[in-house]
Parts: C-alpha cells; structure tokens; sequence
C-alpha cells in the first residue's frame, strides 16, 4: 500500500495542477510571445522576435515614471492598511463581545459592491459640487479631490482594507492570549508584551496582508481610471490604454510581464524587511 | 452485462430528444452576429433598427457587446479562418478605412444593400455603410459665456484660463480641429500639437467618458470645450446648460456605421440588416434620440430635433477625416497625447 501512495498523490494533485498549467501558464506564455511580436498599424502584430518593447519601456522616462507613481501608490496604500487595519483586526481577534460577528459583517460588507460600483460612491462624494464639496462650502471652503493621488489612495485604500483587516484578524486569533497574559504576568506592560511577544508572531501574518494589498495596489485599474482621471497614471490603465486605445498588442503584453516581474520581485523583495528569526 | 438499450434504440431517442431543436430552428428567425456598443446605442439599435424594420424580414441579432477596438481587433485577428465571428461590426469610419486597406471587408454595394444608393456624398466608402454623424463644434456655457468662441484658437485664450475642457476619449478629432484652424486641413499634426500644448498650458480639463463631459458645464468647473453636435443636444435634453457654436474654420464630421467581414458566416443577413439601418424610419429614430444626423438623403428631420440639429446659414465647411493620412498617423498621435497632453 505504501508503494502506491506518491501514485495516489500525484492523481489528487493532477487535475488541480493540469487547470492550473492551461488556466494561468499556457496565457502567460502566449502572453509573452506575443510581447516579442512587432506592432504593425494595419496588421496591427507582425510574428517576430524582438525585444523592442521591452527596450522602449526602459529607454523612456515617461514609462519609468508611470511604474514609479504605480509602486508609489501601491507602497502608500499598503503602508496605510498597515497602520488603519492593524487596530481594527486586533480589537476584532481580541473582542469577546456579542456584536463580534456583527462587527465582522460591517468589515466585509464593502466587500459586497463591485469595487467599480464602489467608486461611483467615491466619485459622488469627490465631485466638484459634490457631497464634501458641498459641505465644505458651508464653511466658505472648496474640497476639489476628483482627479487627484489623494483620491486614488483614498478609493484603492477602501477596496484594499477589508482584505488587510481579515488576514490581520486570522493572523491575531491564533496568538495564543496567554502569551500575553504570561509576559504580563512576568511584569512586562500591556504595551511592551504586544511589541515584544504579539508582533514578532504576528509579524509574517502583517507582512503577508501588506503585500496582498502591495499587489492589489500595483494592479489597481477601475480606481485610478474613474478617481485619478486620463491624467492620472498607472501601470494597469496604461496596459488597457496601449491594448484598447492603441490596438499594441505586442507593447501592452510587454507592459503587462514588466507589471507582474515588478511586482514579483518587490515582493520577494519584502521578505528582507522582516527579521530572519521572524520569518515564518 | 446486459444490454439494456441496443444502439438503434439510442439512436432514436436521440432523434426524438433532438426533434423540437430541429423543427424550432426550420421556423425561427435567421440570427446574425452583431458587434456593436453596449448602452444607448444598442438600446436604440434594438428600437429603431431590428423590433420595426429588421425582424420583419426574419433576421434576429445575436449581440456581441464590445469596445470598438477590440472588435477591431477579433475581425482582424480572425481574418484568415474560413468562418469569422461577426456578421456586421459597428465602427467609426477611422477605422473602417484601415479595415479596408487591410483587405478584410466586403464591399457593399446597391445590388447587396440598396439603401446604400441613398448616403450622402462624403460619408460612405466602398467598404463602410455610415449610420450616423455629427460635426465636431465648440460646446460653451451660455449663462457665463456671452458671446460665444468663434475658433479653436480661443481655447487657449487666457480669458478661458481653467475652463477649457473635453472628454479625453475624443483626442484624435480634437486634434483634427487643431489642425483644421491651424492649416486648413485635418492632417497637419505638427501644427495641431503646437496649438494643443498652448490648450493644455490654459488649464485643459480632461475627462475620462464621454458622458462626464457634460457635468462640468453645470458645476462651473468649464465654460467652453469641444463636443459633436449629437451630444450637445443630449445634454441640453438632460438639461445642462450648453450651447454649440460652429468654429469659423470648419468643423470635423464623426462618422461612425456598419461594416461586413470578408469572412462573416451570415453575409446576406448581415447586408439586410445594414439596409434596414438606412431606412429612414431608422435614421430619423437615432436623430430623435441620440442627436446625430441621419446619414441618407431620404431621412428628413422635422420638429424640435430638426431646430437642434440644423447647420448655420451660410452652413460651414464640414469636413470628413482624412482617412488615408489619419489611419497611419494615429499611433504617433496617440502616443504624444499620452505623454505631453495627459501627462503632467
């Protein structure tokens, strides 16, 4: 029976990793053949191989710029859900209360609106004459937010959090409580047994939510779209614009692989900022 | 194992099961693929096209909703297959003429579509039916601007400081404006760069959809802009404040109508549904309701929409886009629209 255990794993892991292989590999393979291809105004892409366009990603300033404000607003907004989401899963973990569920409801709710819908929400309160807008001038004072980074923080800050908050309060529910008690049993305070004891353990599990809201902001595209206006750019409209508006196949498939190596490598990356005895 | 259906038995029930399938198809209506815009204009294409005109002749649509270059792109990427997968595309005729040029669209002439005999001079090519058009014009406030612009230069008059705007999916033909005053043609793009960068250094508003052109006029973050003619109409029907005045130089014509695939699996419903488009009931319908100009000379406009839609007197110099020059110039322009005007 045990020589025909790795027969039997392979036939559980087959059909996952054969969908896995066509769904995800095979389209990003053609993906980057294509990204080889020439674009041509008639034919619009001629089979070839060439590295054309990658080499124009990295010889024009605008496109560096353009992964600059992307990594930008990514940073910032993972940063933020960091430091807004980070009480709010910690008091969810730590709550014995009778509303928790309730509370947890209201957390995921966002969750139900399509993140575009979402954003129509945020373009009606950012609108010149809109709700702040409107408000503001009661006091003699114009808020003016649409088509600003501000508002495609804010929108993308929203449609991220949810997400930061959930992984965050699985992370919290399984530190052992005890712990705390016992360091604050050993006279450590409140505050010096959540640095010392919960943070080191939870530290992976923050690192983990940050970088699922780091590439959630890289990817971001119906927000900076709608909030940011044609002005405002980013990596993932800038695929859609070179795909949709310019017909360039072949420079958006190449956008898209720089957009998805970036942020793979920044990723990895992230792993050196926590400390190797954290790591999990 | 006992054999509990032989294979003759299988057989006939699978006839039977397949029966009602096989009589229904002999009886229902003829579907062809249409690629075409979601909204309104599907909407009225439904209303005013396929429920009166064409489901008479036993055609039905099959809707595949799609930006247009997209669209664009599946017929040309599916060029070479024996079977397309659209009947009639709806595209501007920008794009038309590329498709053209790249072979892959068959003529429409009087003996396949007989409605095409009645387009009006200038709007057609061999290969497009038009559908609808509108001349590109300046579009102003009139509660805050009391006389209104004359020319495409005064949007980068200082006296519009902040208050010039346009929606940004509009750039090629606002570059065809440009170029219209600056030389007289549309196809002058060095010319038409220079006046756009001085537009853009006035404080120009961009917009990400057409339709969030409109709002600004009523908020006061823009006093005048550039618009077509259908939509000016739209708005004031929306009751926006905003009014079109015809630049002294001319204006750009949008054309956008209906193309057929070389390879379309359906060519003879695909020809009778483009006819049923020109009927004039059908025009008439999309002036009604969507403020554009019917594109036969048998469709006549009476009525208030006649009133908004009517060309000054003596009417202005309209003209088409350059669609030889403007097909392979459209990638540079795109590409220095994205980096200098939408960049800051």
């Amino acid at each position: 029976m045990r020589q025909k255990l790795p027969l039997a794993a392979a036939g559980l892991l087959g059909p996952a990793t054969s969908v896995v292989v066509l769904m995800l590999a095979a389209p990003l393979a053609l993906l980057f053949r294509d990204s080889l291809n020439r674009f041509d105004v008639t034919e619009l892409m001629i089979e070839t191989v060439t590295a054309a366009n990658y080499t124009r990603f990295f010889t024009e300033t605008f496109y560096w710029e353009v992964l600059r404000t992307t990594i930008l607003v990514a940073a910032t907004v993972a940063v933020l859900c960091v430091a807004l989401g980070l009480p709010l899963a910690w008091r969810l973990a730590r709550t014995t209360s009778r509303w928790k569920s309730l509370m947890m409801l209201l957390v995921i709710l966002p969750l139900f609106i399509g993140s575009t819908v979402r954003t129509v929400g945020w373009m009606i309160l950012f609108a010149r004459n809109g709700m702040m807008d409107s408000v503001a001038g009661l006091f003699g004072t114009r808020v003016d937010l649409m088509y600003t980074t501000t508002a495609v923080i804010i929108g993308t800050l929203s449609v991220n959090l949810p997400f930061m908050v959930l992984t965050l309060q699985s992370v919290f529910e399984g530190i052992d409580d005890r712990l705390t008690e016992a360091a604050q049993g050993l006279g450590a305070t409140p505050s010096r047994a959540f640095w010392r004891v919960v943070w080191p353990l939870a530290l992976p599990g923050v690192m983990i939510s940050a970088i699922l809201s780091f590439i959630l902001g890289m990817n971001a595209y119906a927000t900076p779209v709608l909030l940011g206006g044609p002005r405002f750019q980013m990596m993932a409209p800038l695929v859609f614009w070179e795909f949709n508006t310019n017909s360039n196949w072949p420079f958006s498939a190449a956008l898209a692989f720089i957009l998805m190596a970036t942020t793979l490598l920044l990723t990895s990356l992230s792993n050196f900022l926590v400390p190797r005895r954290y790591r999990a | 194992m006992p054999e509990v259906f032989s294979r003759r038995t299988l057989l006939a029930g699978a006839g039977l099961l397949a029966a009602p399938a096989l009589i229904r198809s002999a009886h229902a209506e003829e579907t062809f693929i249409l690629g075409t815009w979601g909204g309104d204009y599907q909407r009225l294409q439904m209303e005013n096209i396929e429920k009166p005109i064409a489901s008479k002749l036993g055609i039905a649509s099959v809707v595949d909703v799609a930006d247009e270059l997209p669209r664009v792109a599946k017929i040309m990427a599916s060029r070479r297959l024996p079977r397309g997968q659209m009947d009639v595309a709806c595209v501007q005729a920008v794009q038309a003429y590329s498709m053209a040029e790249a072979g892959v669209l068959e003529e429409l002439t009087p003996d396949k579509v007989p409605n095409i005999a009645h387009v009006k001079a200038g709007l057609g090519m061999t290969c497009f039916a038009p559908h609808i058009w509108s001349p590109q014009i300046l579009s102003y406030n009139p509660e805050r601007v009391k006389s209104p612009p004359t020319s495409f230069a005064e949007l980068a008059d200082p006296k519009y400081k902040d208050k010039v705007g346009f929606p940004d999916v509009n750039y090629f033909y606002v570059m065809m404006a440009a170029s219209l005053y600056a030389s007289g043609t549309s196809t002058d793009f060095v010319k038409a760069k220079e006046l756009l960068t001085k537009v853009n250094a006035n404080g120009l508003h961009l917009y990400p959809s057409t339709d969030a052109g409109g709002p600004p006029f009523k908020s006061g973050e823009i006093d005048v802009g550039v618009m077509w003619l259908a939509r000016i109409a739209m708005w004031q029907n929306a009751g926006i404040p905003v009014a079109a005045a015809f630049p002294k130089e001319g204006c750009i014509l949008y054309v956008s109508g209906m193309v057929v695939p070389k390879n379309a699996p359906n060519k003879k419903a695909a020809f009778a549904y483009i006819n049923a488009m020109l009927e004039p009931a059908a025009q008439i319908g999309f002036a009604e309701h969507m403020g554009y100009l019917p594109t036969v000379t048998t469709a006549t406009l009476t009525g208030k929409v006649a009133k908004q839609l009517a060309m000054p007197d003596p009417e202005p110099k309209l003209m088409p886009p350059d669609f030889a020059v403007t097909s392979k110039a459209l990638p540079d322009v795109t590409d220095w629209w994205k980096k200098t005007i939408q960049h800051v």
